[in-house]
């Protein structure tokens, strides 16, 4: 089935030599022979050379007056220096979903209902914001260290071997020994989600032995208990769905889901009856947009939705 | 019948140009993420097969059609009618009333755009990929530039183009190495 990877590289080494000085109406003759061969070659030429055209108008525009010329002098890493921090702030309190609030002593990063931002950290460490969310981050000689106020986040934490990475989300202490996860706090339950490397989970008292966890698996941490997971990566990419504004649901109950989706929105779904709650529901859906969860359920399940104020109330 | 170049040149500026609002339709709609360079591959076979026997008045109209009939057929096809498709049906009509907003991205936000893909890239890929588009730079000159086999350099190029040009049209830009390559498990979170 995944052959049109290799048309594509295919077509991208023809459009790369088409550009050589040695091109010759002989290889002209025989690229013209290979898009006649299928279908197939035809689209992903046109795509790679409508994409090719677009980089190429863009560097016309962007070498004369590039405020740096010499790209290929600048770190990966850049949008992610402390440099572009003021700025990434400014574009995001312009979207409104995300306010710096100063405190004495550390950053703090919020998010409103419906919110989602990303803050990039001086260390290159990027934490992203989920709805509803309060962070602080205090950045020391010795230590990082993130206090998880409220909501949830995911990281993306910049390596520094001499630095320990820590969060704190109520009475747990996760201790970064990877890279990539999400904390997620729901009053007394801490969720760590762990997209990639391990992370070290333990209680802030440190009553019982802490648990290590890698790559794939999830976290449920309440007062009396830790509960480890262990799903596939595929599920814990579903949990990070919020990344990209969608939610994930894989036969999850009505009510759970409803309660999902109303960490999101002002607007709250408020599902009346047992038997509506029960029903599994499975797809993906933007978060936000509660209207169109409500009329899903009138339309795939012939749930009765009527909007009352603020709140939509679903009954069977 | 429709003559090739004309063919060719309706692909390039009225179906091109939706490939962002496409993608993010087939991602909305498709769990499996992995399946969609697939979706979209076949997508365009389609169109462009049908396009042979007469152009669409309303490519965008046309286009979307054409890929919610594709995904109907292939959840049927594997039985996993997933009921966000139904929700899209609805949403559906109200983006082809609508032309698409995406072809007026300001320029500069293209430009920053770029700036970004090539900021993903591998360091010495960016290198490769700077010399030869921007500079323009021949495969040779590269390779003595940076002192590697020409090889190298093409290998290089083709997959920074890929990754580009994936990254242009709306994409993660991130490509697997290698046609043989399994598909990628953990693609763009």
């Amino acid at each position: 089935m995944s052959d049109h990877a290799a048309i594509e590289e295919h077509a991208v080494l023809w459009r790369a030599r088409q550009e050589e000085p040695g091109w010759s109406a002989d290889d002209q003759a025989a690229l013209e022979a290979w898009l006649e061969e299928s279908t197939a070659h035809r689209v992903a030429w046109l795509r790679v050379e409508y994409g090719w055209r677009k980089v190429g108008r863009l560097a016309s525009l962007r070498s004369p007056n590039a405020p740096a010329a010499e790209p290929q002098r600048r770190p990966p890493a850049r949008l992610w220096r402390p440099a572009a921090l003021a700025a990434s702030l400014a574009a995001a309190v312009g979207l409104g979903s995300l306010a710096l609030t100063g405190g004495f002593l550390h950053k703090a990063y919020v998010t409103e209902v419906g919110g989602h931002a990303t803050v990039p950290l001086a260390d290159g460490t990027k934490i992203e914001l989920n709805t509803d969310t309060k962070v602080r981050a205090d950045l020391e000689k010795t230590q990082r260290t993130v206090w998880l106020d409220r909501g949830e986040a995911y990281f993306e934490v910049a390596h520094d071997a001499s630095r320990p990475f820590v969060v704190y989300a109520g009475e747990r202490k996760v201790t970064v020994l990877g890279t990539k996860f999400s904390v997620r706090r729901d009053h007394n339950r801490v969720i760590v989600a762990v997209a990639d490397g391990r992370v070290r989970v333990e209680e802030v008292k440190q009553k019982k032995p802490p648990t290590v966890v890698t790559r794939g698996d999830t976290v449920i941490a309440e007062p009396a208990a830790t509960l480890v997971t262990p799903k596939s990566i595929e599920r814990v990419e579903s949990e990070l769905a919020w990344r990209r504004g969608l939610l994930e649901f894989d036969k999850a109950t009505l009510g759970d889901a409803t309660e999902e989706v109303n960490r999101y929105n002002r607007k709250k779904l408020v599902v009346e009856d047992p038997q509506a709650a029960a029903i599994r529901i499975t797809g993906s859906f933007e978060a936000e947009n509660i209207d169109a969860f409500a009329r899903l359920l009138r339309q795939a399940f012939g749930l009765n939705v009527q909007e009352d104020g603020d709140e939509i109330r679903i009954s069977s | 019948m429709v003559d090739a170049q004309r063919l060719d040149d309706w692909f390039l500026s009225e179906v091109m140009p939706l490939e962002p609002a496409l993608m993010r339709f087939l991602r909305r709609n498709w769990r499996n993420t992995s399946e969609i360079a697939d979706l979209r591959q076949e997508l365009y076979m389609k169109l462009y097969d049908a396009g042979r026997a007469g152009l669409p008045t309303q490519t965008r109209a046309f286009v979307f059609r054409a890929a919610r009939n594709l995904l109907i057929n292939r959840a049927l096809r594997e039985q996993v009618v997933s009921i966000e498709l139904v929700a899209d049906l609805e949403a559906l009509d109200v983006a082809d009333a609508s032309a698409g907003p995406e072809r007026q991205t300001a320029a500069r936000q293209e430009l920053r755009r770029l700036q970004v893909g090539l900021d993903r890239l591998p360091p010495r890929c960016r290198e490769v990929v700077v010399l030869r588009r921007i500079e323009g730079l021949s495969q040779r000159e590269v390779a003595g530039r940076l002192g590697v086999g020409e090889d190298t350099v093409e290998k290089q190029m083709v997959y920074g183009m890929r990754a580009l040009i994936d990254f242009m049209l709306g994409g993660s830009g991130k490509i697997r190495r290698g046609p043989a390559a399994r598909p990628a498990k953990a693609g763009e979170l």
